[in-house]
């Protein structure tokens, strides 16, 4: 426990040294005040704390709609983008030197010369890059609990679901810039290998996203998409049917990687504000802003979110997880140093 | 328990390139004692603490330290080690590497506390505790790596070129803690390049070359088996007191004769056979090697018959 302890305290005292760190802190500190301070008021939306008011018909002080608002504004533009997307590359920036200097002759020997196995400690060493992301995203998640309680008086405590989600995330890239780390040795390949790979992952879920559109969501509404024009027309079955057996094969390519995109969307699912009933799920942010809905579409949509299940989802990913972080320690067990 | 502190039986390493970096060594260090390791660059003086250590994965290891098997992890909690070139994380402070070295070695911070500032007092580095390491000179380094090496109160300590780029005053004060942790009964294994630093300090020396062991004792035994007496005498040597000495292996040069002898006792025949001839002895001078001749004189043996 004292040897945990040690290296846990040692990744926080690294954190704290870096400057990315704190930089990445002020800008998750700005983007979290520029969300609490967005309220809500007879007529509509008020920004900068009651500094600029606009007016929206459909999202007014205390209904559902500003409830569904502010949870969406959460869920679909600050975790997609803040915390799944340019947080995390901070993070990887800031922790992909964690095992290349850890590595480093000198450095490596005083760690191995303890008593301490060597899974043991690059599994703690792992577990304080993790901190990094952790860390932020706890903070984050307090002052977005704090808004949102202070704004629709829903002292929400499934807010802070995103700390274990976006750490989960994280961990699903960090793991492969960590095996890199620890064959190459190499701060830059350990960075560029995993974004690359984060890129990878990330166009294969946009591309299977997008064919599970194309093959269920739209001849469900009866449209289809002409590949070679880009037009839509009238549904065909027989298309469709084209497209689901692309849509299979692209879906088990999918499985095998980790989900990141995916575990971050999981948020939406998980993060259910108390307030007045919402009678309208499944809508997305414009749909709710625009004032359009359609029940069917609404419809399709819930379900086309939906289509994995959580256990699915964090499962393969967790899966891909260990596999790497296996051959990971494999690798750093076999080494001398 | 075993007497010695490590009591290898044979540790063999080849790298996967084929280079044999240690060449089935046998090697026995006594509890309580300062041990020196020696030798040429590359001769695998590294390779043999960090394969004690577990930094490096031996081919084959057979042997104890500590009455436990070479490689048994509970045991390092008894053991501290300094590497050589040591490189902490530049965002710790020198009291803050201590601390993690301490952690690691299951020592709670309550623990070491006390025992922390002690340490920095003596290796004089109180003043410097709260700097980051990375503000720090070598030396200043060295003195934190050997406090951080102590902090457990370990049985045995490996410290590889502990006084590199230390400063004078520094390596006093280093030469003053090793041999106090002699006098506390642990066991000092420490690898060199400084060899007359080492024959201050050590009680046992071993000289590596190649991989292998090639010699190995107290350095009063090993010093005196290559002692040397240089007879100096007035008159001519006859041509039969000269053969009789080429005989035995004695050099001469003009009115001298110099003698490999471990003690004054087997240059009494030699003294005999002058006065036989009636010369005139006009001085006998005992020459002992230091470690630093010493070792020359052994590594240019084993390179002669390898």
């Amino acid at each position: 426990m004292t040897q945990a302890l040690t290296i846990l305290l040692d990744s926080l005292r690294m954190l704290r040294a870096s400057k990315m760190f704190w930089i990445s802190l002020w800008i998750s500190a700005l983007v979290a005040l520029s969300y609490a301070s967005i309220g809500f008021t007879d007529v509509g939306i008020s920004l900068g704390f009651g500094m600029m008011n606009f007016q929206v018909p459909f999202i007014r002080r205390d209904t559902a709609e500003a409830t569904e608002f502010y949870r969406l504004l959460f869920t679909d533009v600050i975790v997609r983008f803040w915390l799944g997307w340019f947080s995390l590359v901070l993070a990887l920036i800031s922790t992909c030197s964690i095992f290349p200097q850890f590595l480093q002759p000198g450095s490596i020997d005083l760690a191995l010369s303890k008593p301490l196995s060597r899974a043991r400690l690059f599994l703690l060493k792992y577990l304080g890059g993790l901190s990094f992301v952790a860390t932020q995203t706890l903070l984050f998640c307090v002052v977005a609990f704090i808004a949102i309680g202070y704004r629709l008086d829903s002292w929400s405590w499934q807010v802070f679901w995103a700390v274990p989600v976006i750490t989960f995330s994280f961990s699903l890239v960090f793991c492969v810039s960590a095996l890199i780390g620890v064959l190459t040795r190499s701060m830059i390949f350990s960075l560029l290998g995993s974004l690359l790979f984060w890129a990878m992952t990330l166009v294969a879920q946009w591309s299977e996203d997008a064919l599970y559109k194309m093959a269920y969501v739209l001849p469900e509404m009866g449209l289809k998409i002409d590949l070679a024009s880009g037009g839509i027309s009238e549904a065909d079955p027989a298309q469709s049917n084209d497209l689901r057996e692309t849509h299979r094969k692209i879906s088990a390519l999918v499985a095998i990687l980790p989900k990141t995109r995916e575990c971050t969307l999981l948020l939406k699912r998980l993060i259910v504000l108390e307030g007045p009933a919402n009678p309208r799920t499944g809508l997305d942010l414009g749909a709710l802003l625009s004032g359009n809905s359609d029940a069917e579409l609404e419809r399709l949509m819930e379900q086309y979110e939906q289509r994995h299940s959580v256990s699915y989802l964090i499962g393969t990913s967790l899966a891909f997880e260990l596999l790497v972080l296996g051959l990971a320690i494999v690798v750093f067990q076999r080494r001398d140093y | 328990m075993s007497d010695y502190a490590v009591d290898i039986t044979s540790l063999h390493k080849r790298y996967s390139n084929g280079t044999t970096a240690l060449n089935h060594v046998q090697l026995q260090v006594p509890q309580g004692c300062i041990f020196g390791l020696i030798g040429p660059n590359g001769a695998g003086k590294s390779t043999l603490i960090k394969s004690l250590l577990t930094i490096i994965r031996p081919t084959l290891c057979e042997g104890t330290m500590l009455g436990k098997p070479i490689g048994h992890k509970p045991t390092l909690s008894q053991v501290g080690y300094l590497p050589e070139h040591a490189q902490f994380p530049a965002y710790l402070t020198g009291r803050e590497v201590i601390e993690y070295a301490a952690g690691l070695s299951h020592q709670s911070r309550f623990q070491c506390r006390v025992r922390c500032d002690d340490l920095l007092e003596k290796v004089g580095m109180n003043a410097h505790a709260h700097r980051r390491i990375s503000t720090y000179s070598k030396g200043m380094k060295q003195r934190i790596g050997l406090a951080q090496a102590l902090i457990h109160q370990p049985q045995v300590v490996f410290l590889d070129e502990p006084t590199d780029g230390v400063d004078p005053e520094g390596r006093m004060i280093m030469k003053g803690i090793i041999a106090s942790l002699r006098d506390e009964g642990r066991t000092v294994f420490v690898n060199s390049h400084l060899l007359s630093e080492m024959e201050q300090i050590a009680d046992r020396v071993a000289i590596l070359s190649q991989g292998r062991i090639v010699a190995e004792g107290s350095i009063v035994d090993l010093t005196r088996k290559k002692a040397l007496f240089e007879v100096s005498f007035i008159g001519q040597l006859p041509v039969r007191l000269m053969t009789w000495c080429q005989e035995h292996g004695m050099e001469i040069s003009n009115d001298r004769i110099r003698c490999h002898a471990e003690s004054a006792v087997m240059i009494q025949p030699l003294i005999d056979q002058l006065r036989g001839a009636l010369l005139v002895i006009r001085e006998i001078k005992e020459q002992r090697f230091s470690l630093e001749e010493l070792f020359l004189q052994v590594l240019a043996d084993s390179r002669k018959n390898p």
